[in-house]
């Protein structure tokens, strides 16, 4: 036997070439601090904060004294017991209850099952019975609960900024609604979300007030595809992807998986990626191309993807339907593509050819996406490919839209400026912060004399208007939506107002002076949607119970695509203009506070962003050769210039940018808003000219000379281990070639574990002899990176932010994380492949963790979980410097008695606690830990325990021949559970019913680090891609074998 | 050279080691039985705000415990009962004792009535009631008799050792289902309890997490 070497091998520097950042890419010395210490140097000291060694002793000599004091007064403190004077309809004590409901979102609301602990809404999950979310949900809907309990949300009336109240606002609505002459004074602004009982009382007030005006704006919203598609197809209609449907599917500058789509889309693409065996590739999985400009999520999946700037995305659809014209013979497309005044761009002229081939051949089952981004008539164009491929009707469905016509935030402003309007009524939204510049919108808001802003906290548009009135949160009110699918849906309050905040529909009701609780009011739009005549209570019942209305999705309508009318708007389109020497800047929804409507929730703000990385901020995504070229590295702060304005923001050269182009997210730099958000990132708000428009050439790039400190994540938690060994991929063709029959340990033996020895151990653990045997499953092929999972591990766990400066110390206390891989042939940084790979504890049987806690404070259970007694922690932090996948998080502060602002201050007499109503949003089940306790993924062994009790409890007394077991996918873990596309899994592996036993098997199947001997009980499935083999790029298209395989060939042990 | 250090210092050392091992033997045997919770919990006897007794109520009067803590099957809590529950008998029973003032004040204003927590489990604990009631654990093995009680006090010393003992030899304590609420329950003669628990561990495949920490701590 040769000698074991546990020294990692170093990493080919030839072939394919995996790594997470640019300082991993050169090795830079602080990647090897990452990557070899638990944390960087410095990181475990205490510096940077306010306490010095000096004054740390007197602090602590002030303490003692003060303990000393305390112990005289050493009692039992008296705790009481309060139980309800009369019960509650199915409230038991200490029992979770689970209600329907449905969060308000932009293009189609998520049907919601919420959890809640003794009326207080503790945990968001998907309504499993509705379509649209089959039980995922995403982080928003997954951090709006923390939005429910922020301390700091809106909790007043102000009027001119002083706090008044609600019979005044009343008295003063009602003289200013009764003086508005049929209305000419009176203007709404609302944001776009469907509603249909504001609909209907807005139908009401137009006809009482025929004169008011109705204007609906929001900053990401789809203005752009509303008019393409009303050119079309005709107006009144909406577009639906059925990507289900789709084998091919081009995008161009649409990030149809991340921040520009919904769950539906998110879903229906993944089940065309779920894959069981080697001969589904060929059968089942689609093929995606993308053109985008900067890496999103969509790009992350596809099969083909073109780094192109979003103003020459008009060239490339130009090439593309002139190809597409030639292959059907469709005459009007190539002459309407002719038309389109697209800029220069240097495409390979192949990769528009092979990929019109592509969607060709699957006529009518390919697809055609183009960004709302893109000018009306690229978008026109789009359609008209996909009309000329035979996709409308089939894979692109023509639905009616339910959302009425209305004015756009321009028309308004304008209309405000001439001053005949008295009073403004803006239902939530924040234009002061995010109209586009050339609205001009604080001076419109200011030629109105009385504005009445319903916001649920604070912003910059309260503080300019006569009168801020609390909005209730939607957990908090009674209300109504329509979910992606059009399907009826009911918001269904979880808790009273905590502080008083007044829904929509209710001030609407006010406004019209109709008398009416909210209830009564979504009541009476029931019954008009659901065409129910006489007694509907058990149909509300029913409705209440299931989140949403049976059968009320939109169908799909024949509508004919009208080729003329795109004719004319394409030829009349202005020229896209793009020379070289020029930037353009994109401006995009950010993936985590939107459109800065969520800067003041930490979960989101401490979220990386799920392709930069990036968490407490934006920056300008620039590509590695352009900032080669510009001389500009990460966190340098860049002066854009754009029309007159600009903007001071850091750099970040992200791998796989498009060149000469940078892209900013928008919603950062609130100038207004509670105290997580404040002073969080640019405000790039004042570049965008005007509405819809997203992306401006021209801007002018310069360094100021300054640097800031970006708090990106990418290197954090970085493995030993080269890429394949983590995630592993294959082509579909190589899988075919490599079958389960072929080659059975094809994945199983990539990377280190083709080399590694067979394991044997010295080391020996109990049984683990338990009835259940806890195991997961990660699909990577499915995975898209959204990192919902992130954010309901930390609503579920009770896991604290940490703060930005404790982020760039590596601090963040995420129990898993999403590991962003960039993989390119030589390391290539501007045209890599991208793979996400979601991290939590591998539950290792052999766990090295385990055996160095000196206070045996980790421990297996005979489930095999590897537990955590916090109780039992003294915070060593051995387990951590031996975990091998770095996974283990560990308190250095009171995360969760003192605010991020003041964690250097953790004395024993300075002031902590934590804000009562974030002490309600805690779950019950989970312990909140305290400083100095190392922490980790427990695969949420609450649920884990709630459902063996559950199991024991239904066995009472029964003889059985086993102990009590937990059926088969009972429950899953808060991951598992969120996740849209099912990528992962888990349950119970000695059940051989549960979906776990059989995909653990998987020929795709691997762990990490096998040669480690650590058994862990994760399994990841390696991802499949599948390149069109005719396509120029087709060979830079996912082989982690094939690099490994020009390395020479290996076979077991050496 | 004159001695620095008068003679008897040479038996100094020895004296301080002996004082610090009687001294230190002292705080630990001290800690030991002060510090532990069958010297600080047991015996705690608060007084209520509501002179309740449990000795009327569920001894004389034979109630059943599941009467007033009616969601102890189902829930990890053993849920104090509502005014409303004391007053299904006494807006008739006993309707106008002086020592139901509170009740029926707490009924009229819907205040409800605050009562002294006896039995405390740390933060760090998750005891589930259910799961115990429903596998044979009675209430007295953790409460004692609370049917004997007319002010209840805390009988056992809930340490985790003290759980550990049940949980590593759960043969001793068990019952069947029949007789948990039974206070006053004996072994059938001629039988033992180890015998009779012994049989309902098998049949009924108890199995107590033993090791797992993750059983109470979570």
């Amino acid at each position: 036997m040769s000698k074991r070497i546990f020294q990692h091998p170093l990493e080919s520097q030839t072939g394919k070439r995996y790594w997470r950042s640019l300082g991993q890419l050169k090795d830079t010395p602080e990647f090897r601090g990452w990557l070899q210490r638990e944390f960087p140097q410095g990181a475990s000291e205490l510096d940077g904060g306010e306490v010095t060694r000096r004054n740390f002793l007197q602090l602590m000599g002030a303490s003692v004294a003060l303990a000393g004091l305390s112990l005289s007064a050493c009692r039992r403190p008296l705790k009481s017991l309060v139980p309800f004077t009369k019960g509650v309809e199915w409230s038991v004590p200490g029992k979770a209850l689970f209600f329907s409901s449905a969060m308000p979102s932009r293009g189609g609301a998520l049907p919601l099952v919420v959890t809640t602990f003794d009326g207080r809404p503790t945990k968001i999950e998907g309504n499993p019975l509705h379509p649209v979310s089959k039980g995922a949900t995403n982080v928003w809907a997954q951090s709006s609960v923390l939005d429910l309990y922020d301390p700091q949300r809106s909790q007043n009336y102000l009027f001119r900024g002083e706090k008044s109240n609600s019979a005044a606002f009343y008295q003063a609505l009602e003289a200013l609604v009764s003086g508005s002459k049929e209305g000419s004074s009176l203007a709404f602004l609302s944001d776009g979300v469907p509603s249909p009982t504001r609909e209907r009382l807005r139908k009401d007030l137009l006809l009482k007030f025929p004169q008011a005006k109705w204007a609906v704006y929001d900053p990401n919203g789809s203005v752009s595809e509303v008019e393409a598609v009303s050119i079309a197809f005709g107006s009144g209609y909406r577009v639906v992807p059925r990507l289900d449907l789709a084998d091919v599917v081009l995008t161009v500058d649409r990030d149809f998986l991340g921040v520009e789509g919904d769950l539906s889309a998110v879903r229906d693409f993944a089940s065309r990626r779920t894959v069981e065996k080697s001969g589904d590739a060929k059968a089942r999985m689609n093929r995606l191309y993308v053109v985008e400009n900067r890496y999103t999520l969509t790009g992350g999946m596809s099969d083909h993807r073109l780094r192109l700037a979003a103003a020459k995305a008009a060239a490339f659809l130009k090439m593309l339907a002139l190809e597409v014209s030639s292959l059907t013979g469709d005459a009007s497309l190539g002459k309407m593509a002719a038309e389109l005044k697209a800029p220069e761009a240097k495409i390979a002229p192949a990769w528009a050819k092979e990929c019109a081939v592509d969607l060709f051949s699957r006529k009518g089952k390919s697809l055609v996406l183009v960004g709302q981004r893109q000018p009306v008539a690229v978008q026109v164009l789009g359609f008209a490919i996909n009309a000329a491929l035979g996709s409308v009707g089939k894979t692109l469905e023509v639905h009616k839209s339910e959302s009425k016509a209305s004015l756009g935030i321009m028309a308004l402003a304008e209309h405000l400026r001439k001053g005949k309007t008295e009073t403004l009524i803006i239902l939530g939204g924040n234009p002061v912060f995010d109209a586009p510049g050339d609205a001009r919108w604080l001076e419109a808001q200011a030629s109105v004399q009385t504005v009445i802003h319903l916001s649920a906290e604070v912003n910059e548009t309260s503080s300019k208007a006569t009168w801020h009135v609390p909005a209730a949160h939607y957990l908090e009110q009674w209300g109504d939506s329509r979910a992606a699918d059009g399907s009826y849906l009911v918001v269904q309050p979880m808790i009273l107002p905590l502080y008083g905040g007044l829904s929509e529909i209710e001030l609407l009701a006010k406004v019209l002076g109709t008398p009416g609780e909210a209830l009564a009011l979504v009541q009476k739009t029931f019954l008009e949607v659901s065409n129910l005549t006489g007694d509907a209570t058990a149909a509300w019942a029913t409705t209440l119970r299931n989140g949403f209305l049976e059968n009320s999705a939109s169908r799909q309508i024949s509508v004919n695509f009208r080729s003329e009318e795109s004719q004319n708007a394409v030829s009349s389109a202005p020229a896209i203009l793009f020379s070289e020497n020029q930037f353009e800047l994109v401006f995009v929804a950010d993936s985590k506070v939107d459109d800065g409507r969520f800067a003041n929730n930490g979960w989101l703000q401490e979220l990386p962003d799920p392709v930069t990385k990036l968490t407490w901020g934006n920056a300008a995504l620039i590509s590695p050769s352009t900032a080669q070229r510009q001389g500009v590295v990460t966190g340098d702060v860049l002066k854009l210039t754009l029309g007159g304005k600009s903007v001071e923001i850091p750099a970040l050269e992200l791998p796989g940018h498009a060149d000469d182009s940078i892209s900013v997210s928008v919603g950062y730099g609130r100038a207004e808003v509670g105290s997580v958000g404040q002073g969080v990132g640019i405000d790039v708000y004042p570049l965008i000219g005007t509405e819809g428009l997203r992306f401006s050439v021209g801007v002018t790039l310069a360094k100021t000379g300054k640097s800031i400190a970006l708090a990106i994540t990418q290197e954090h938690g970085a493995l030993e281990g080269r890429g394949i060994d983590l995630t592993r991929q294959a082509t579909a063709q190589e899988w075919a070639e490599n079958s389960e029959e072929n080659n059975p340990g094809y994945f199983k033996k990539m990377g280190i574990d083709a080399h590694a020895p067979t394991n044997f151990s010295l080391y020996s653990h109990p049984p683990l002899d338990d009835v259940h045997a806890w195991g997961m499953a990660v699909d990577l092929n499915t995975c898209i990176g959204c990192s919902a999972c992130m954010v309901a591990c930390q609503a579920e766990n009770n896991i604290p932010i940490v703060g930005k400066e404790q982020v760039i110390n590596g601090r963040e206390m995420h129990w898993m994380r999403m590991d962003r891989y960039f993989a390119s042939e030589g390391g290539d940084a501007n045209e890599p492949e991208m793979v996400s790979q979601p991290m939590m504890c591998q539950q290792c049987e052999n766990a090295p963790c385990e055996t160095v806690c000196p206070v045996n404070a980790t421990v297996h259970s005979e489930d095999g979980i590897n537990v955590m007694a916090y109780n039992r922690c003294i915070g060593t932090r051995y387990c951590a410097n031996n975990c091998p996948f770095k996974v283990r998080r560990f308190n250095f502060f009171d995360y969760n008695q003192r605010s991020i602002t003041s964690l250097y201050r953790w004395n024993l007499i300075s002031p902590k606690g934590m804000p009562e109503s974030l002490q309600m949003q805690k779950n019950p089940n989970v312990t909140v830990r305290m400083r100095g306790v190392m922490e980790k993924c427990t695969f949420c062994v609450q649920r884990v325990q709630e459902a063996k009790i559950a199991a024991k409890v239904s066995a009472r007394d029964k003889a059985s021949e086993s102990p009590p077991q937990v059926p088969a996918d009972a429950f899953t873990s808060a991951c598992a559970q969120v996740c849209p596309t099912g990528a992962i899994t888990f349950g119970d592996l000695r059940n051989s019913k549960s979906k776990i036993a059989k995909l653990k098997e998987s020929q795709r199947g691997y762990r990490l680090l096998e040669y480690l001997n650590t058994e862990n009980r994760v399994w990841y499935l390696a991802r499949i891609r599948n390149p069109n083999p005719k396509m120029p790029d087709a060979s830079r298209a996912g082989s982690a074998s094939r690099a490994h395989a020009s390395a020479g060939k290996h076979n077991g042990g050496h | 050279m004159a001695n620095i250090f008068p003679r008897w210092t040479n038996w100094l050392p020895i004296k301080i080691v002996f004082c610090l091992l009687v001294l230190g033997g002292g705080v630990s045997s001290g800690v030991w039985y002060y510090f532990t919770p069958k010297y600080t919990r047991v015996g705690y006897q608060p007084t209520q705000p509501v002179p309740f007794s449990h000795k009327i109520h569920a001894g004389q009067l034979g109630m059943d415990c599941r009467y007033c803590h009616s969601f102890v099957e189902t829930s990890a809590y053993s849920n104090i009962p509502t005014t409303q529950v004391c007053m299904n008998c006494h807006s008739q029973v006993q309707k106008d004792s002086p020592k139901l003032e509170l009740v029926r004040e707490s009924w009229k204003t819907g205040k409800p009535i605050e009562w002294v927590q006896i039995h405390k489990t740390p933060d760090y604990v998750y005891f589930n009631h259910s799961v115990h009631v429903n596998r044979g654990v009675s209430c007295v093995s953790c409460h004692g008799k609370v049917n004997e009680m007319e002010v209840v006090f805390h009988a056992e010393s809930h340490s985790m050792s003290w759980c550990l003992d049940c949980h590593r030899n759960p043969a001793d304590y068990v019952r069947p289902l029949s007789e948990v609420t039974n206070l006053d329950w004996v072994p059938p003669a001629g039988k033992t309890q180890r015998e009779i628990g012994q049989e309902i561990v098998k049949k009924w495949h108890l199995n107590p997490p033993d090791k797992n920490c993750a059983g109470c701590h979570r």
